[in-house]
């Protein structure tokens, strides 16, 4: 089949960057890497992308496709070029280009190495015996353990974007991956580094990393587990933390989010009165409804007993969003059929 | 067809006008609403991320009395609550374990239990394909004489995909079907599909403003009127923070930012009381001129 691509280039001697045009005949198989190599070996030697393994486990070949992160050796070509699409190829988002499609990852390295991606076992000398940990102890961090640290969900990460220094969606999953892991013993030392100012609570939720993720990792839910624990442990100091408490004590309380009251809740009360005039100008709007009398639920008496049930006999921290994972990985099998 | 509708938080409090244009637009469409009165907040990400356990059993709670209606949808009007719930609704409906322990504590408390036979869906669905289309057309007879809307979808109703999945997250099309049915024409800009930074608002702010100045920019630019969104949190930080962006940049945006349901409304005829403008920080005069210059 003939294949078409737009590549971006960028070359850093001249620093020019332009959009350019390829054809080349390949393989009815072949995916975006084959192509790749192809026009490198066709057409102009010079056009620069990393790879290694080709078989999405080495994670080298992040790049995107239609501005979409993608690896190059998961996408098939065959589909669009049957539908007459010309895609246009470019470098990862949130990382400086250092030539064509190659990004340089050492902000991203430096990420994960701050997560002390390795297991704290606590004790320095091997013990005579083994440790034996059953699979279901070990379920909880099945999904973070998959990454290939490819870079797919950091490309795209809009508090990223914003918030340069921001941890982000590897970074954070592989927390989680020892966070989660019955065999480290500094659970609540790590939660504390990831409750920095650039940490957990910079997630906004745009769910970009887990659309992304080549691997089924679901960043933005291990993120979501480390603010479980972080709150299970105490660690709430964050205002963050402290906006998540709030909702869960006005569900209790009267149903509906307290929502004039979440920004002293959140930020404090010396915050919340330096944004008076501000929240005037949505006061004036209706945007600001009055505490008093509170907007209460009807049958609000359930939601409360609700939370003394789940407290009581219902399961605790992040493992309330691991339950569920089991049922949501039947959808993807489901879809991919 | 009639559809639980649960308006969710900020439609009971600082969007009601979202619910007094969802109420009136409704019926038009077809859509009769049995709104839902014994239900709570759905946790929007923040109880799912503090009390995981404690989410799923609201969640279950507001989908058990969406059952009881006989209803086979709970209709939803914000992303968050779109998402949350259709998580919830997931896990409840392919993991009978789970459903059994989640509807044995609901019986405790004294709430139904819930068998799984609901499903979610956003307003924005329900008439941006099939009948609701057809019957949008009918209903939006007062035009919109070619207004240059920019929609911007938010994220929660996008992705992930995999709970979501009613269009392609990176090229949706639902906004600008209603748009163009209504008469009005849509503007493309590529922040349509990101984050306008609302769930970190209050504890990151700055951070919330660098994503939330990227669709006012970029839509402003690309020509737009006014924009709409499916969402009330996107439309509450694109309306009520755009004061702050223009004291942050020393730029003036004036972007009106109208709820879907009151965009439809407009098209459709809509009474001022029930639309409620009045409510938006920023002005939607220059809109309504427009519209009614010869």
């Amino acid at each position: 089949m003939d294949v078409a691509l737009k590549i971006w280039r960028y070359d850093p001697d001249s620093g020019e960057r332009a959009l350019k045009n390829y054809e080349v005949e390949a393989p009815e198989w072949s995916c975006l890497l084959d192509v790749l190599d192809l026009i490198k070996d066709q057409v102009d030697g010079s056009l620069a992308y990393r790879k290694s393994c080709r078989m999405m486990i080495c994670g080298s070949c992040g790049m995107r496709m239609d501005g979409r992160a993608v690896l190059a050796c998961k996408e098939r070509m065959k589909p669009i070029v049957e539908s007459g699409h010309v895609p246009v190829i470019s470098a990862m988002g949130n990382m400086p280009v250092l030539k064509d499609l190659v990004v340089d990852m050492s902000p991203f390295w430096t990420k994960i190495k701050n997560m002390k991606p390795w297991l704290e076992t606590g004790y320095e000398e091997i013990p005579d015996k083994e440790f034996i940990h059953s699979q279901e102890e070990m379920n909880p961090i099945h999904k973070e353990a998959l990454c290939i640290m490819c870079g797919c969900c950091v490309s795209e990460c809009n508090s990223m974007e914003s918030d340069p220094e921001f941890f982000g969606p590897a970074a954070l999953a592989k927390g989680f991956r020892f966070v989660g892991d019955p065999r480290d013993r500094m659970k609540v030392e790590r939660l504390e580094d990831y409750n920095d100012e650039h940490g957990i609570w910079d997630c906004t939720r745009c769910y970009f990393c887990n659309e992304r993720c080549p691997k089924g990792v679901d960043p933005r839910d291990a993120i979501a587990k480390l603010g479980a624990e972080s709150i299970a442990e105490g660690i709430d100091r964050d205002m963050g933390a402290k906006h998540a408490n709030w909702f869960v004590h006005s569900a209790r309380t009267t149903g509906w989010l307290r929502e004039t009251e979440l920004v002293p809740k959140t930020q404090g009360v010396v915050s919340a009165i330096q944004q008076t005039k501000f929240a005037l100008s949505l006061a004036k709007r209706g945007k600001v409804p009055p505490p008093f009398p509170p907007h209460v639920a009807e049958n609000v008496q359930e939601a409360r007993a609700l939370y003394d049930v789940v407290k009581t006999r219902g399961v605790k921290g992040a493992a309330g969003i691991v339950q569920g994972e089991r049922a949501l990985s039947r959808i993807e099998h489901t879809n991919h059929e | 067809m009639k559809v639980a509708y649960y308006k969710g938080c900020l439609a009971s409090l600082s969007a009601k006008e979202l619910d007094s244009s969802t109420k009136a637009l409704a019926p038009k469409l077809g859509i009769e609403l049995e709104e839902l009165e014994s239900v709570t907040c759905c946790g929007a990400g923040d109880i799912h991320e503090a009390e995981p356990d404690y989410y799923l059993h609201l969640n279950a709670r507001i989908l058990a009395y969406a059952e009881a209606t006989g209803a086979d949808t709970l209709m939803t009007i914000c992303n968050v609550c779109t998402l949350n719930l259709r998580q919830a609704n997931f896990q409840l409906q392919n993991d009978d374990a789970l459903r059994e322990r989640v509807s044995d504590n609901l019986e405790t408390v004294g709430a139904p239990r819930y068998w799984g036979g609901v499903e979610v869906k956003h307003l924005l669905w329900l008439i941006a394909d099939g009948e609701g289309y057809e019957k949008l057309k009918e209903v939006a007879h007062k035009g919109l004489k070619g207004l240059k809307v920019a929609p911007f979808y938010g994220c929660q109703i996008l992705r992930p995909s995999k709970l979501l999945g009613f269009e392609d997250p990176d090229r949706p099309w639902s906004l600008e079907a209603i748009i163009e049915a209504c008469g009005g024409e849509a503007i493309d800009y590529p922040a349509k599909i990101k984050c306008c930074g609302f769930p970190i608002i209050q504890a990151r702010e700055e951070l919330a403003l660098g994503e939330l100045i990227q669709p006012i920019e970029q839509s402003l630019e690309a020509g737009a009127d006014v924009m709409v969104t499916p969402c009330p949190l996107c439309h509450l930080s694109l309306d009520a923070w755009q004061q702050k962006l223009e004291a942050q940049t020393g730029k003036s945006y004036q972007m009106p930012i109208l709820h879907l349901s009151q965009l439809i409304g407009v098209a459709a005829g809509l009474d001022d009381s029930e639309l409620k403008f009045r409510r938006h920080v920023v002005s939607v005069d220059p809109v309504l001129e427009k519209l009614e210059a010869p």
